[in-house]
C-alpha cells in the first residue's frame, strides 16, 4: 500500500483500537497460554508453576499417558470420544431422517409435529435428571447393559436431547436443496428412501458434517448427566475424571492437570478451527440474515 | 439398488421383521414372568407399533420420524412427565416402597420376646462345611439344614459314641468345632426358619432362638398393630402414624398434591434458600448476558472497523474461549481463583500486597462466577452481534452522517436498535441457558461458600445446581420430590421466557416461516 498522510488523529485512532484488540486478546488468551506453559513446567503445585518453564520437559504429558487404577486418562479420553462418537453418528442418522420426512412429505400431523419438537426441544434435559436417573436405574434392572453406569445408558440419555434441535437445523437445509435434485430420481423409479440415500445425504453431507461436530463438542463437554449417570473411574468422560482428578489439588497434581487440559482442548480446538466459518454459522443461527 | 423395490426387498423385510418380533415376544414373555407388566405392556404395543409401520402406507413418513422421535419420547418427555408425577408425590428417601411392599416388610420384623424359648445347637458335617445342626432345648429336639428345612429328630440317626449325653454323629456326619464352624457364620445367620408364629434366628454361637413377629396388618381398619406394646399405628399420608404421632419406617409412596411446591412458599427452612437461590440465579443470568454482550458487542465494533487490520486473526483469536470445552476452561479458572496458590491471589500479594477471598466470600464468590462466564459467553455474543452488525445496510450511515450525526447518535439511533432487533432472540436464548448453567456453577464453586447453616443452598447456587443437592447430596437423604417440584418451577419459568421470547421478537416469524 502506498504512504499517503494521514491526519495525527487517524493513527491515534489506529493505534488505539490495536491497543484495545490486543488488550482483549490478552484477556482471552492468557488462561490458554498460561496452562499450556504450565504443562511443561515439572512443578506440581500451581504456586509454583509458571507460565515460562524454568526446567522444561513433558514429564507430565508422560505421566497422564500411563494407565492407572483410579487416574486413568487414556481410558476417559477414549470413553469420551467413543460416546461422543456413537452419540454424533447416530443422531446425525436420526436427524436427517426426520428432517427429511419433514422437508419432502407433506402429511396430516406435519405442523403441529415439528412445532411439537420445538416446544419438547425448549425444556433442558438436565432439569429432569432425577427422572433421567430413576428411568435408567429401573431400565438397568432388566437391561443391564443400558441401566445406571453404563456407555450405553448415558448415550441413550443423550440421544433423546440430540434430536429436536438438529432435526430442525437439518430441515432449514433440506428445504435449500431444489426439489428437482430428486424429482427425476422418483420419476425413475426410486422409492422415497433411495432419493434420501442416494440423493439428498450427499449433497447435505456439509451439514451432516457440521451437525456432527456440534453434537460431537456438546457431548464432549456435557457433565451433569455424565456425572450422575457414570459411577466407576473406568467409565468416566474427561469432564467427570477430570474434575475428581483436580478436586482441591491445585497444590500438587496442576501440572499434570494441566498436560490433561492441553490434550482435552486440543482435539476440540482443532475441529473447530478447521470447521470454523461452519460451525458458527451453525450455532449462532438466526442471528444471520442476507 | 433396484432389488429394494421388488420382491425379493419385501422378503427381506418380512423375514427381518418375523425375527424382530420373535426376539420381541420372547422378552414378552420373559417380562411376563417376572410380572412387570408395565415393561409388557409397553414391549407390546411398541411391537404392534413397528409392525403397523412396517404395512401402512398411510404412515409412511412416520418411518422416517419414529426413530428420532422414538429417543426424544423416552429420553425428553417421559422424564419431563415423570418430573411432574415425582412433584406431586412425597417420593423421597424412607418413601420409596409401595404400600403393600412395606407392608410385607414391617409384618415380617421380629423381636424376641423375654420368655422365648431358646435352643442349645451342635453343628455336624465334614471339611466340604454343614451337614444338619442338632437343636435341643427343654423338652423338645430338632434337625435343622442350613437351607432352613427342619425335621424332628426322628427320622434322623444320632449317635452318641463316648455315652456323655451328646450325640457324636449325624446321619455319619462328624460334630463341628466352632472353630470348624466360623467359615459358615454367615450362612447360619441368614437364616429365619419359621417355628410356630415366629421365626428360628441364630443369636450366639450356640444358640438359636424363637423370634415372634412384632406387627400384624389389619385391613379392615388400615392400622398396623405392635404386638410387643399394643400400640396402633393408623396408615396416614405414607406412614403408619401411632396416636402419639410416632412414625413407622419406611414409609411408601403416595401423592401429596401441591404440598411439595407450598413448602418452597411456606416452609421456611425450603422457603429462605429458594428466594436466596432464585435472587441469585435471576441476578448471574442478567449480568452475564448483559456484561457478556456489552464486552462482545464492543469487540465486535472494534472488528468491524475498516481501519483495524489482520481483523480475520483477531478474530480467530478472541474466539478461543469459545472453542476450548468449557469444563476444562472453568477447572482452569477455579485454579486462577484459589486462595492459597491460584495465580490472581499470587500476583495480587505480590505487587499489592493482598489476597483476595476469591471463592470462600459469597460476594467474590459470585463476582467469579460472574466473571468466567463473561469470558465464556463473549465470544458468542461477539459473533453474533458481528453477524447482525455486518447486515445493517450501508446507506443508513451515510444518510445520518449527511444529517451530520455523530459517530455515537449514529451508535444509539440505528446500529444499537437495529442490531438489538436480530439479537434479542439469541440474547433471551443465553438467558435461558445461563439461567439452567449447571457445568459453570458446579465445576467453579459447587455452589458454595455456605450462607446459613443448615441449609443446603450456598452463595452461588443457582436453581438447578439446588436442586441437584437436594436429589444427590447426603444429608438428609434423597428429596426426589422437592427436586422435582422445584424443576416443575424451573420448567415454568424456563417456558415463560420461551413465551416472551417467541411474542416480543422475531422468532416466531422465523418459525413460521420454517414451518
Amino acid at each position: 500500500m502506498a504512504f499517503r498522510r494521514r491526519s495525527p488523529r487517524f493513527w491515534l485512532g489506529r493505534l488505539v483500537r490495536n491497543l484495545l484488540a490486543w488488550m482483549a486478546i490478552a484477556f482471552a488468551l492468557f488462561p490458554a497460554a498460561f496452562v499450556l506453559g504450565t504443562s511443561f513446567d515439572p512443578a506440581q503445585n500451581l504456586r509454583t508453576a509458571w507460565i515460562i518453564p524454568t526446567q522444561p520437559t513433558f514429564a507430565n504429558y508422560l505421566y497422564i499417558f500411563q494407565e492407572r487404577q483410579e487416574i486413568n486418562f487414556p481410558r476417559w479420553l477414549l470413553n469420551t470420544v467413543y460416546v461422543a462418537g456413537i452419540t454424533a453418528v447416530v443422531s446425525v442418522f436420526l436427524c436427517a431422517l426426520g428432517a427429511y420426512a419433514f422437508s419432502r412429505f407433506r402429511f396430516r400431523g406435519r405442523r403441529s409435529g415439528l412445532l411439537t419438537i420445538l416446544l419438547v426441544q425448549m425444556f433442558p434435559q438436565t432439569v429432569g435428571m432425577v427422572a433421567i436417573y430413576l428411568i435408567l436405574q429401573t431400565l438397568g434392572k432388566q437391561v443391564p447393559w443400558l441401566g445406571l453406569n453404563t456407555h450405553p445408558g448415558l448415550i441413550l440419555v443423550y440421544l433423546g436431547g440430540a434430536i429436536g434441535f438438529n432435526t430442525w437445523f437439518m430441515k432449514g437445509y433440506f428445504d435449500t436443496i431444489p426439489r428437482s435434485l430428486e424429482e427425476s430420481a422418483l420419476v425413475d423409479g426410486a422409492t422415497p428412501f433411495q432419493a434420501f440415500w442416494r440423493i439428498i445425504l450427499p449433497v447435505a453431507r456439509p451439514i451432516l458434517a457440521v451437525v456432527f461436530v456440534i453434537q460431537f463438542i456438546s457431548v464432549y463437554s456435557e457433565y451433569l448427566l455424565a456425572s450422575l449417570i457414570l459411577k466407576g473411574t473406568d467409565k468416566y468422560t474427561l469432564a467427570v475424571g477430570l474434575q475428581l482428578f483436580i478436586g482441591e489439588a491445585y497444590n500438587r497434581r496442576w501440572g499434570s492437570f494441566a498436560a490433561a487440559a492441553v490434550i482435552g482442548a486440543a482435539l476440540i480446538l482443532v475441529v473447530f478451527y478447521a470447521l470454523q466459518s461452519q460451525i458458527i454459522s451453525g450455532l449462532t443461527g438466526g442471528a444471520v440474515k442476507e | 439398488m433396484s432389488f429394494l423395490r421388488g420382491t425379493p426387498w419385501l422378503l427381506v423385510k418380512i423375514v427381518s421383521l418375523s425375527v424382530l418380533d420373535a426376539i420381541g415376544i420372547f422378552f414378552a414373555v420373559l417380562l411376563a414372568w417376572e410380572e412387570s407388566w408395565l415393561l409388557v405392556g409397553l414391549l407390546c404395543a411398541g411391537l404392534l407399533g413397528l409392525n403397523v409401520l412396517a404395512f401402512s402406507r398411510r404412515l409412511y413418513p412416520l418411518r422416517y420420524l419414529a426413530p428420532g422421535l422414538f429417543f426424544m419420547f423416552v429420553m425428553v418427555v417421559l422424564p419431563l412427565v415423570y418430573t411432574v408425577y415425582i412433584s406431586i408425590t412425597n417420593y423421597a428417601t424412607g418413601n420409596i416402597l409401595s404400600k403393600s411392599q412395606v407392608i410385607t416388610l414391617l409384618t415380617t420384623r421380629y423381636y424376641a420376646p423375654p420368655n422365648a424359648p431358646t435352643f442349645n445347637f451342635r453343628a455336624y458335617g465334614d471339611e466340604h462345611g454343614i451337614y444338619a445342626l442338632y437343636l435341643f432345648g427343654p423338652g423338645s429336639e430338632y434337625v435343622l439344614f442350613p437351607d432352613g428345612r427342619i425335621s424332628p429328630t426322628s427320622g434322623h440317626n444320632l449317635v452318641d459314641l463316648d455315652g456323655d449325653g451328646v450325640p457324636d454323629l449325624l446321619d455319619g456326619y462328624r460334630h463341628l468345632s466352632i472353630a470348624e464352624l466360623t467359615p459358615w457364620l454367615s450362612q447360619l445367620q441368614a437364616l429365619e426358619v419359621p417355628f410356630g408364629e415366629g421365626v428360628l434366628r441364630l443369636v450366639t454361637l450356640s444358640t438359636f432362638r424363637v423370634y415372634s413377629r412384632q406387627y400384624i396388618y389389619d385391613p379392615k381398619n388400615d392400622r398396623l398393630v405392635d404386638l410387643r406394646t399394643g400400640k396402633e399405628y393408623l396408615a396416614k399420608g405414607g406412614n403408619f402414624v401411632s396416636a402419639d404421632g410416632e412414625k413407622l419406617d419406611p414409609g411408601w409412596v403416595t401423592f401429596v398434591g401441591l404440598a411439595n411446591y407450598l413448602r418452597f412458599f411456606r416452609d421456611p427452612l425450603y422457603n429462605r434458600a429458594f428466594v436466596r437461590v432464585f435472587a441469585w440465579t435471576v441476578t448471574w443470568a442478567v449480568l452475564t448476558v448483559v456484561l457478556g454482550f456489552a464486552l462482545g458487542l464492543g469487540l465486535a465494533i472494534l472488528l468491524n472497523d475498516r481501519r483495524l487490520r489482520f481483523r480475520k486473526l483477531y478474530r480467530s483469536l478472541l474466539i478461543v474461549p469459545y472453542a476450548i470445552p468449557a469444563f476444562i476452561s472453568i477447572l482452569i479458572w477455579r485454579g486462577f481463583f484459589n486462595v492459597e496458590v491460584g495465580l490472581f491471589n499470587q500476583l495480587l500479594s505480590q505487587t499489592f500486597g493482598v489476597r483476595v477471598p476469591w471463592l470462600t466470600s459469597p460476594f467474590w464468590a459470585r463476582f467469579s462466577c460472574i466473571l468466567t462466564n463473561v469470558w465464556l459467553t463473549y465470544p458468542y455474543m461477539m459473533l453474533v452481534s458481528l453477524g447482525a452488525l455486518q447486515s445493517i445496510p450501508e446507506e443508513m450511515y451515510e444518510a445520518a452522517k449527511v444529517d451530520g450525526a455523530t459517530g455515537w447518535q449514529r451508535f444509539a439511533h440505528i446500529t444499537f436498535p437495529l442490531l438489538l432487533v436480530s439479537v434479542a432472540p439469541l440474547l433471551i436464548g443465553s438467558f435461558a441457558f445461563t439461567f439452567n448453567n449447571f457445568t459453570l456453577i458446579w465445576l467453579l464453586t459447587r455452589g458454595e461458600p455456605v450462607v446459613e447453616i443448615g441449609s443446603r443452598a450456598g452463595a452461588t447456587d443457582i436453581l438447578l445446581s439446588y436442586a441437584y443437592k437436594l436429589a444427590f447430596m447426603g444429608g438428609r437423604g434423597s428429596e426426589y420430590n422437592m427436586t422435582a417440584a422445584l424443576a416443575v418451577i424451573i420448567f415454568i419459568i424456563v417456558a415463560l421466557i420461551s413465551g416472551i421470547s417467541f411474542t416480543r421478537t422475531r422468532a416466531l416469524e422465523e418459525v413460521s416461516r420454517g414451518l
